[in-house]
C-alpha cells in the first residue's frame, strides 16, 4: 500500500463525517465521535501494511515526503493520541454543548470530531515532511485547526480568550517561519531537507550569518508549537481554557509532530560542524532554561490544567534536552521513547481530569480533595499518571527520563543533566501535591457529596489500558524500544 | 519446542497456583490443599523429566532489558540454566517441597489461615525454584528477595503473636544486610565483566584477575555476604532459629531443606570464579568453619525441638560452606547440600509429628518415653538422627565425611572445627532423641501422646528412605558425582568415627537413663554465646541513639536547610508566575525579546 493512502484517507474520511454531519441533523452527535474513531484504528491498521519502497525517490515529485520507519512510528503514535482524544472528546461533549449558543442541544458538538481527524492528518504529514514547503503547509493544517478546536466552547470566556490568544501568537510563529523559510531557500536555493543537509557539507563560511538567521526564525516557528522558552507563554493560557481534550491533543500530538520537524530540521541543519556548535550551544541553552521555566513555575500552581500546562513546558525542556544531545547518537530513539512515555502518561492524566473537572465543574487542585476515597480507581489511575510524568521507576515515565539523561550524558551534557535533575526534583514535589490533595487530603465541605465518579464503559476500557501499558512498559520497556529505529 | 515449554511449566504452575489460591482458596480447605499439591506435582512431574531426559536442555531466554550504554552492553534476560547443577537441585527442591505439602494436610488441618499458608508455600516454591533456575545474577537476586519476602510472610503465618511476627521481620531484616553485601557484589562484579550471565562469568572471571585480582576478591565475598544471610552463616545466622515461630512444615522445608540451600547452591553457581580467588576462598572457609563450630555448640544446651534442629541446621549449611571453599569441585558442597535436604527434612516433619502428638509443646523436658504412644515417628526420627550423625551406612556419613577428607587434604585448620562438630552434632541429636523417646514421661502430655495421621506419616516414611539411601554410591551418584580425593588416609576415617563414637557415648552416659532436667548446664551456650544479646545492644543502645540523634538533626537541621531552599524555590516560582501575565501585549514583546536572544546566541561571534 502506498504510505500516501494514509492521510489521504483519513482526510477524506473527515470530509465526509463533516458533511454526513452537516446535511442529518436527527443522528445522535455522539455517533460520528464513534464512526471517527473507528476510522482512525483503521487508519492506525493500516499503517501495519505500508510498503515504503513505493516511494521510490527518483520518482520526483515524491521527494517532499518521507515514509521511513521514523515516520511510520509516528503516524501510529499520533494515530493513537486521536484514538484517545477522539474518545476523551466523546465523554466532554456534554460539557461543550453546554458552552454552545445553539438553539438545539444536541447540535453543534459534532464538527469536533472531524477536526480531531484534520488535526490528526495533518501531524501525520508533519511526521513525514521532508521539505519546508511541506513542513509549512502541515504546520498550518494543524495549527489552523487547532484554532478552532481551541475556541469550540463559544459561550465560555476563557475559551474564547485562549482562542485569540492562540490564534495571534500563532499567527507570529507562523509568519516568522515562513521568513525563515524564504531566507534558507533564498541563501540555498532548494527547499529540500536531504539536499540542504548535502549542500551545508561543503558550504561556503560567507552564507552562515544569512543561513543562521533563517534557522532562527524556523526554530522561533517550531519552539512555539513545542512550548519552548521563551515561546512557551500561551501554553498556560490556551490549556486552560481549551476543551480538556483539545487540550490533550494539544500537550501531547502538537508536540510529537514538531519534535519530529524539530529532529529532521536539525538532522539537515547539523551536518557541518561549524554551524552545528552553535546551534546545539542555542539548544542547550533553551533546553535548559525551558526545564526551569517549566518546572519551577508548575511549584505554586493550584490548577491542575495549569499545574499539567507547566509540566508540558518542562517535558518540552527535557525533550530539548534530548535534541541538544544529537552527538550522542543515542538520542534520536531517547526523545522517541519520551515522547511514547509522555503519551501514555499524560494522556491518563488528561483522563482523569477530564471526567474529575466535568462531575465538580472546576480542575482546581481542592477539588481532586479526597478523590481517593471517592473514586478509588480513578485516583489511582492519576497516581500512575502522575508517578509516571515525574519518572518513578517501574512506569514507563522512569525509562523516557533514563534514556533521555542517558544519551545527554554520553553527549558530556553535563550542566544540562544537572539542571535536569534539578527539575526532577521540582517535579517530584508538584506531582506528588496531586497525590496527596487524592488521598489525604480531606474533601472540602461544599463537595461532600461522596458519590463516585460516573464514567461510561469504553473511556473506562481507555484508561485501564492506559494504566496497563504505563506499568508494563514501565518493567519491560523492550517492545518499544525494538520499534524505535 | 515442546521441551522448551516444559522449564516454564516447572517454574510458573506454583505461581500459578498462589494466584489461585488467593482467589479462590478462602472456598474450602481441599480446594487450596488441592491447588497447592497438584501444582507443586506438576513441578515435580516437570523436574523429574528433565532430569531423566537428561543433557542440557536449551531454553530460550527472553530479553528483559537490552541497552547499550557507555559502550556496555546492559543486558538481563529471564532464562533458564539447566545443567549438572541445577537439574539435580530442581529435583531435591520438588521433591522435598511436594512431600512437605502433602505433610501440611495433616498438620495445618486444624490451625487459621489454610488458604493462606498454601498461597504462601506456592509462592515460596516459585521463588525457590527461580532461583535454582536463574541464568544471571539479577534473575537470581530478584527471585532471591522473592523468598525472602515469602518466608516472610510464612514465618509470620501465626501473625497474631508478636513472638512470629518479631521472627518474621528479624528474618526478614537480618537477611536484608546480607543481600545489600550481594547486590554490591553483583554490580561490582558487572561493573567490570559486563555480564551478569553466569555462563559467561567462568571466562569474564578469569580476565578480571589478570587485571586486577583484588577486585575479584572483593566481588566475590560481597556476593559471598548473601550467602551469609540466607544461609543463616555467622554472623548472620541469629534469624535462623527464632524463624521457628513458623509452622513447623515452613521450618522443614524453608529453613531446612531449600532456602537456606540456596546460598549454597549460589556459591556453587560461581564456583568457576570462586575457585580463581584463595584469598576469597580463605574467608568462605573460615566462616563455615566458625558457623559449623559455634552452632553445634549452642545446639548442645537448647531445650526446645525445633530450636535444636535450627542450630543443627546451621552447624550442617557450615559443612556445606566448608565443602565449597576445600574441594576442587562444587559437586562435593551439592552432596552434602542434597543428603542434608533430605534428613533435615525428615528430623522436622517428625518432629513436627512430636509436636502435633504433643498438642503443641515444644520443650524437650515436657517430652519422655514417647517411643511407645508414638513407635513410627520413634523409628523415623532415629533414622535421621543416624543421618544427621554420620553414622554409616546412613547418607549423612558419604557426604559429611566427604567434605571433611577434602579439608584434611587441604591441610586447613578449618578441618579441626569440622571434626571436633562431628562430636558434638552427635551429641546434641542423640541427647534430643534419648530425652524425646526414652526416659519417662516428663508431663501429661507426653503420657497421652498420639501417633500422627497417616497424610503426615507417608511423607516421613518416604523421606526416611531416601534419608537412608541417597548416601549410597550407586544411588547418590545417580544424581550427583561428588569428586573424591586421591589418598585418603585411612586413619582419618578413624579418627571422624572416633569423633562420633565419643558424641554418642557422652550423650548415652547422659540422657539415655531419662533424667528429670538437663545434668550440664553451660549458660554461654544455652544463650548463645550472648551474640542476640550482643545486637539488641547493638540496636538499641547504639542504632536507636545514632537514629535519634539523626532524627533530630533532621528535624532542625535538615528540614530548616530544606524549607529554606523550598521556600527559595518556591518564591522564584511565584516571580515566574509575574512573567505570565496574562495579556497578548506582553506575550507578544516575549515572543520579540526570544527572537532577538535566538539570533544573538546565534549570530554573535
Amino acid at each position: 500500500m502506498n504510505p500516501i493512502l494514509l492521510e489521504a484517507v483519513l482526510v477524506c474520511y473527515a470530509f465526509l463525517l463533516l458533511l454526513v454531519e452537516a446535511f442529518n441533523s436527527r443522528m445522535p452527535r455522539r455517533y460520528f465521535g464513534w464512526a471517527a474513531v473507528v476510522g482512525t484504528t483503521v487508519v492506525f491498521f493500516m499503517t501495519f501494511f505500508v510498503d515504503s519502497s513505493k516511494m521510490n525517490p527518483e520518482a520526483g515529485y515524491y521527494g517532499f515526503y518521507a515514509a521511513d520507519t521514523l515516520a511510520i512510528l509516528f503516524k501510529r503514535f499520533i494515530l493513537l493520541v486521536s484514538v484517545c482524544v477522539l474518545i476523551m472528546a466523546i465523554e466532554f461533549a456534554p460539557v461543550l454543548v453546554r458552552y454552545l449558543p445553539v438553539e438545539k442541544p444536541d447540535a453543534g458538538s459534532g464538527e469536533m470530531y472531524s477536526l480531531v481527524l484534520f488535526a490528526c492528518a495533518g501531524m501525520m504529514w508533519m511526521a513525514s515532511a521532508q521539505n519546508f514547503v511541506m513542513i509549512f503547509v502541515s504546520v498550518e493544517l494543524v495549527t489552523i485547526t487547532f484554532y478552532v478546536m481551541v475556541a469550540m466552547m463559544r459561550g465560555n470566556r476563557a475559551s474564547l480568550e485562549a482562542g485569540i490568544k492562540f490564534l495571534i501568537l500563532g499567527a507570529i510563529a507562523t509568519s516568522l517561519n515562513v521568513y525563515g523559510i524564504a531566507w534558507i531557500f533564498g541563501t540555498l536555493g532548494t527547499t529540500e531537507l536531504p539536499e540542504i543537509g548535502a549542500i551545508l557539507q561543503s558550504i561556503d563560511s560567507s552564507l552562515f550569518p544569512s543561513l543562521l538567521f533563517g534557522f532562527g526564525l524556523i526554530f522561533a516557528g517550531i519552539s512555539f508549537k513545542v512550548a519552548a522558552f521563551p515561546f512557551q507563554f500561551w501554553v498556560p493560557d490556551v490549556y486552560q481554557g481549551a476543551p480538556t481534550p483539545v487540550t490533550a491533543f494539544l500537550s501531547v500530538g502538537s508536540k510529537a509532530s514538531a519534535f519530529v520537524v524539530l529532529m529532521r530540521v536539525l538532522e539537515s541543519m547539523l551536518s557541518n560542524s561549524e554551524l552545528s556548535s552553535k546551534i546545539l550551544f542555542m539548544l542547550s541553552l533553551v533546553a535548559g532554561v525551558t526545564i526551569l521555566m517549566g518546572n519551577l513555575s508548575a511549584i505554586p500552581q493550584t490548577n491542575f490544567k495549569r499545574l499539567l500546562a507547566y509540566s508540558s513546558i518542562a517535558h518540552a525542556g527535557y525533550l530539548l534536552m534530548g535534541a541538544a544531545s544529537i552527538v550522542s547518537g543515542n538520542s534520536g530513539p531517547a526523545i522517541a521513547y519520551y515522547l511514547m512515555a509522555y503519551l501514555i502518561s499524560n494522556m491518563l492524566a488528561f483522563g482523569v481530569l477530564l471526567v474529575v473537572g466535568k462531575s465538580t465543574g472546576s480542575d482546581e487542585l481542592v477539588h481532586f480533595n479526597g478523590l481517593g476515597k471517592k473514586s478509588p480507581w480513578l485516583a489511582t489511575a492519576l497516581t500512575l499518571a502522575v508517578l509516571s510524568l515525574a519518572g518513578l521507576p517501574f512506569t514507563v515515565g522512569f525509562f523516557g527520563k533514563f534514556f533521555i539523561f542517558s544519551s545527554a550524558l554520553q553527549a558530556q551534557q553535563f550542566i544540562l543533566v544537572g539542571i535536569g535533575i534539578l527539575g526532577i526534583g521540582c517535579g517530584f514535589y508538584y506531582y506528588l501535591k496531586v497525590i496527596r490533595a487524592m488521598f489525604w487530603l480531606p474533601a472540602s465541605k461544599e463537595q461532600s457529596i461522596s458519590s463516585p465518579i460516573e464514567i461510561s464503559k469504553p473511556y473506562a476500557v481507555m484508561l485501564i489500558l492506559l494504566s496497563i501499558s504505563l506499568i508494563i512498559f514501565g518493567v519491560y520497556p523492550e517492545p518499544i524500544f525494538n520499534l524505535i529505529p | 519446542m515442546m521441551i522448551a515449554a516444559i522449564p516454564w511449566i516447572l517454574l510458573l504452575s506454583p505461581l500459578v497456583g498462589c494466584v489461585l489460591i488467593l482467589f479462590f482458596g478462602r472456598a474450602s480447605k481441599l480446594l487450596s490443599s488441592g491447588i497447592g499439591i497438584f501444582c507443586a506435582g506438576l513441578s515435580l512431574l516437570c523436574a523429574w523429566f528433565l532430569w531423566l531426559k537428561g543433557g542440557v536442555v536449551e531454553v530460550p531466554s527472553f530479553p528483559w532489558v537490552d541497552y547499550t550504554s557507555f559502550g556496555k552492553q546492559f543486558r538481563i534476560s529471564i532464562g533458564f540454566l539447566l545443567d549438572d547443577l541445577s537439574l539435580p537441585m530442581l529435583v531435591v527442591v520438588t521433591t522435598v517441597a511436594f512431600l512437605v505439602f502433602i505433610y501440611s494436610v495433616g498438620y495445618m488441618a486444624q490451625e487459621e489461615g489454610y488458604w493462606r499458608y498454601f498461597a504462601g508455600l506456592c509462592l515460596f516454591l516459585f521463588s525457590m525454584l527461580g532461583i535454582v533456575v536463574a541464568e544471571n545474577f539479577v534473575m537470581m537476586f530478584l527471585f532471591w528477595e522473592l523468598v525472602g519476602v515469602s518466608s516472610y510472610i510464612l514465618i509470620g503465618h501465626y501473625f497474631r503473636r508478636d513472638s512470629a511476627a518479631d521472627a518474621a521481620k528479624q528474618a526478614f531484616t537480618v537477611n536484608r544486610v546480607g543481600d545489600f553485601g550481594f547486590l554490591l557484589g553483583i554490580l561490582l562484579i558487572w561493573l567490570y565483566s559486563g555480564t551478569f550471565s553466569f555462563n559467561d562469568l567462568k571466562g569474564k572471571a578469569q580476565v578480571i584477575t589478570d587485571a586486577a585480582p583484588w577486585l575479584l576478591t572483593t566481588g566475590l565475598v560481597l556476593v559471598f555476604l548473601g550467602t551469609v544471610g540466607k544461609s543463616a552463616q555467622f554472623p548472620l545466622h541469629v534469624w535462623l532459629p527464632n524463624s521457628m515461630e513458623g509452622p513447623t512444615p515452613v521450618s522443614s522445608l524453608l529453613h531446612a531443606a531449600t532456602m537456606v540451600a540456596a546460598g549454597v547452591y549460589m556459591l556453587a553457581r560461581i564456583f568457576p570464579a570462586l575457585s580463581l580467588s584463595p584469598i576469597a576462598l580463605e574467608v568462605v572457609s573460615w566462616v563455615g568453619g566458625i558457623t559449623c563450630f559455634l552452632a553445634a555448640l549452642m545446639g548442645t544446651q537448647q531445650n526446645d525441638i525445633k530450636r535444636i534442629l535450627a542450630y543443627s541446621t546451621i552447624s550442617q549449611l557450615g559443612y556445606m560452606v566448608i565443602g565449597i571453599s576445600v574441594a576442587t569441585a562444587s559437586t562435593v558442597a551439592v552432596f552434602h547440600l542434597f543428603t542434608h535436604a533430605f534428613f533435615k527434612c525428615l528430623l522436622f516433619l517428625c518432629a513436627g509429628s512430636v509436636i502435633v502428638g504433643m498438642h503443641h509443646e515444644q520443650d524437650i523436658w515436657k517430652m519422655g518415653s514417647l517411643k511407645n504412644k508414638m513407635p513410627l515417628t520413634f523409628i523415623m526420627m532415629g533414622i535421621g538422627t543416624f543421618a544427621l550423625a554420620g553414622v554409616p551406612p546412613f547418607s549423612g556419613y558419604f557426604s559429611k565425611d566427604l567434605i571433611l577428607e577434602w579439608a584434611w587434604i587441604k591441610g586447613t585448620p578449618v578441618f579441626w572445627f569440622g571434626a571436633i562438630t562431628i562430636a558434638l552434632t552427635t551429641f546434641y541429636i542423640f541427647r534430643l532423641f534419648f530425652v524425646v523417646f526414652l526416659g519417662p514421661p516428663r508431663s501429661d502430655e507426653a503420657k497421652h501422646a498420639q501417633e500422627s495421621p497417616r497424610v503426615m506419616l507417608l511423607p516421613m516414611l518416604i523421606l526416611s528412605i531416601l534419608s537412608l539411601t541417597v548416601g549410597w554410591p550407586f544411588i547418590g551418584h545417580f544424581f550427583i558425582q561428588p569428586v573424591h580425593p586421591e589418598h585418603v588416609p585411612l586413619f582419618l576415617r578413624f579418627i571422624l568415627i572416633g569423633f562420633l563414637a565419643v558424641g554418642a557415648l557422652v550423650a548415652y552416659l547422659l540422657y539415655a537413663k531419662g533424667p528429670l532436667k538437663d545434668p550440664i548446664q553451660v549458660a554461654v551456650f544455652e544463650n548463645r554465646f550472648y551474640i542476640d544479646n550482643f545486637y539488641d545492644w547493638l540496636v538499641k543502645e547504639i542504632q536507636g541513639r545514632f537514629a535519634g540523634i539523626c532524627a533530630f538533626v533532621d528535624r532542625w537541621v535538615v528540614d530548616g536547610f530544606v524549607k529554606i531552599a523550598s521556600g527559595c524555590v518556591w518564591l522564584f516560582g511565584f516571580c515566574l508566575r509575574m512573567l505570565q501575565v496574562g495579556n497578548i501585549q506582553a506575550y507578544a514583546f516575549y515572543f520579540g525579546a526570544g527572537i532577538l536572544l535566538i539570533f544573538f546566541l546565534l549570530l554573535s561571534k
